[in-house]
């Protein structure tokens, strides 16, 4: 039984890779050396679809290494990591004719995570956001406090996530990537990386369906140095 | 004078009517925007004249259904929403759209036989698929 769960997981990982890999060919193969500005253009859509590829096999990388204590917890200033993530999918978010809202409140400055971690569990929530999201839409980026915790949440506006999906993360039984279905390409991989690095950190991750959308959440432990800035 | 300004809107209804007549347009459908726009790019090497309109899900496809019809429908299996098969069982329900080419652009493996109820005219794996692949099914479905 353990090694059909893998199995599943391997062939849905290996699927959500093939469709970038799939794109990139496809505008190889449109690349005209006679139209000089649709191969630059080109090219940029080029690094755009290998950079989330790269990013996506990469954070598959890390959870292989999650136990191998090269992930160290510290205070991590979470609004730090948002402004961050929020400069990068800049770009993203415009040419695909969105926008972030990025709202922070929280009092609670640091929270104890991996940097690293956290960086790549809010990136995939913000360009699920860019995915599933429909055109002119503003998704938001919150930094709020929450019973002792600080809580992050990506909210989108597009198909709602998959009530298969919904449901195993609600149960925390997210253990492998589940077969595609209501968003496409959306084999909950996504979701199950950032389900292993938030366990990692003693962090928790959920989602609350909307009619018109999803938000996406992580609640973070607060890091007592907080009370030192 | 009256006879001249009352055959004007008749004219240019006539007109309007030749030019849509001679318009041909493709449908393309397909939630991946880069993807849809390398058919489209692909098609439009081919002839420039041609219409193409991208769709990101199956529902905006099927209210943008009128006539003219498109010449050719290049159609993706997971959207969101409504996927292709049940965009296919839409479309073969009435008698004039039933009737449009449709090729299926997926990574999925799908049989061609079982798919000829459909009435799927190619289907072309986005893993190997080349443009000149959807040059010739442009060729194929337009004058």
């Amino acid at each position: 039984m353990h090694s059909e769960v893998n199995l599943n997981g391997i062939f849905v990982a290996a699927h959500e890779l093939k469709a970038p890999l799939a794109l990139m060919r496809q505008l190889a193969l449109t690349l005209d050396p006679a139209d000089p500005l649709s191969t630059a253009e080109n090219r940029e859509k080029l690094v755009t679809v290998s950079d989330r590829a790269i990013r996506q096999v990469s954070d598959l990388a890390k959870i292989a290494r999650l136990e191998d204590g090269l992930f160290e917890m510290e205070p991590v200033a979470v609004r730090g990591v948002c402004d961050e993530i929020a400069g990068e999918l800049k770009y993203l978010f415009r040419s695909e004719e969105k926008s972030l809202n990025l709202k922070y409140s929280n009092n609670q400055k640091l929270v104890i995570a991996n940097r690293d971690l956290l960086h790549s569990i809010i990136y995939n929530f913000c360009t699920n956001a860019i995915k599933y999201s429909d055109s002119n839409s503003a998704s938001s980026l919150a930094v709020r406090d929450r019973k002792g915790k600080v809580r992050v949440t990506i909210r989108d506006f597009g198909p709602a996530l998959p009530s298969d999906i919904y449901k195993k993360l609600a149960e925390n039984s997210l253990d492998a990537p589940v077969n595609f279905s209501f968003r496409p390409d959306s084999s909950g991989l996504g979701l199950y990386i950032a389900t292993k690095f938030a366990r990692f950190m003693r962090a928790d991750v959920g989602a609350i369906r909307h009619r018109d959308g999803t938000t996406f959440f992580i609640d973070l432990p607060v890091s007592n140095q907080g009370v030192l800035f | 004078m009256t006879e001249k300004s009352s055959s004007t809107p008749v004219k240019s209804a006539i007109r309007a009517r030749v030019k849509n007549a001679t318009i041909q347009t493709i449908f393309v459908i397909d939630d991946d925007e880069l993807f849809a726009s390398c058919i489209k790019s692909a098609v439009k090497k081919h002839n420039q004249n041609l219409v193409v309109k991208t769709f990101k899900n199956a529902l905006d496809a099927m209210n943008a259904l009128e006539t003219p019809l498109p010449s050719l429908i290049f159609l993706d299996v997971l959207l969101p929403g409504a996927d292709g098969f049940t965009f296919l069982n839409e479309l073969s329900s009435y008698p004039d759209t039933a009737k449009i080419p449709v090729v299926l652009v997926t990574s999925l493996e799908l049989p061609e036989a079982d798919l000829s109820i459909y009435g799927i005219k190619g289907i072309l794996d986005k893993a190997t698929m080349k443009p000149e692949e959807v040059i010739a099914y442009a060729k194929r479905y337009t004058n």
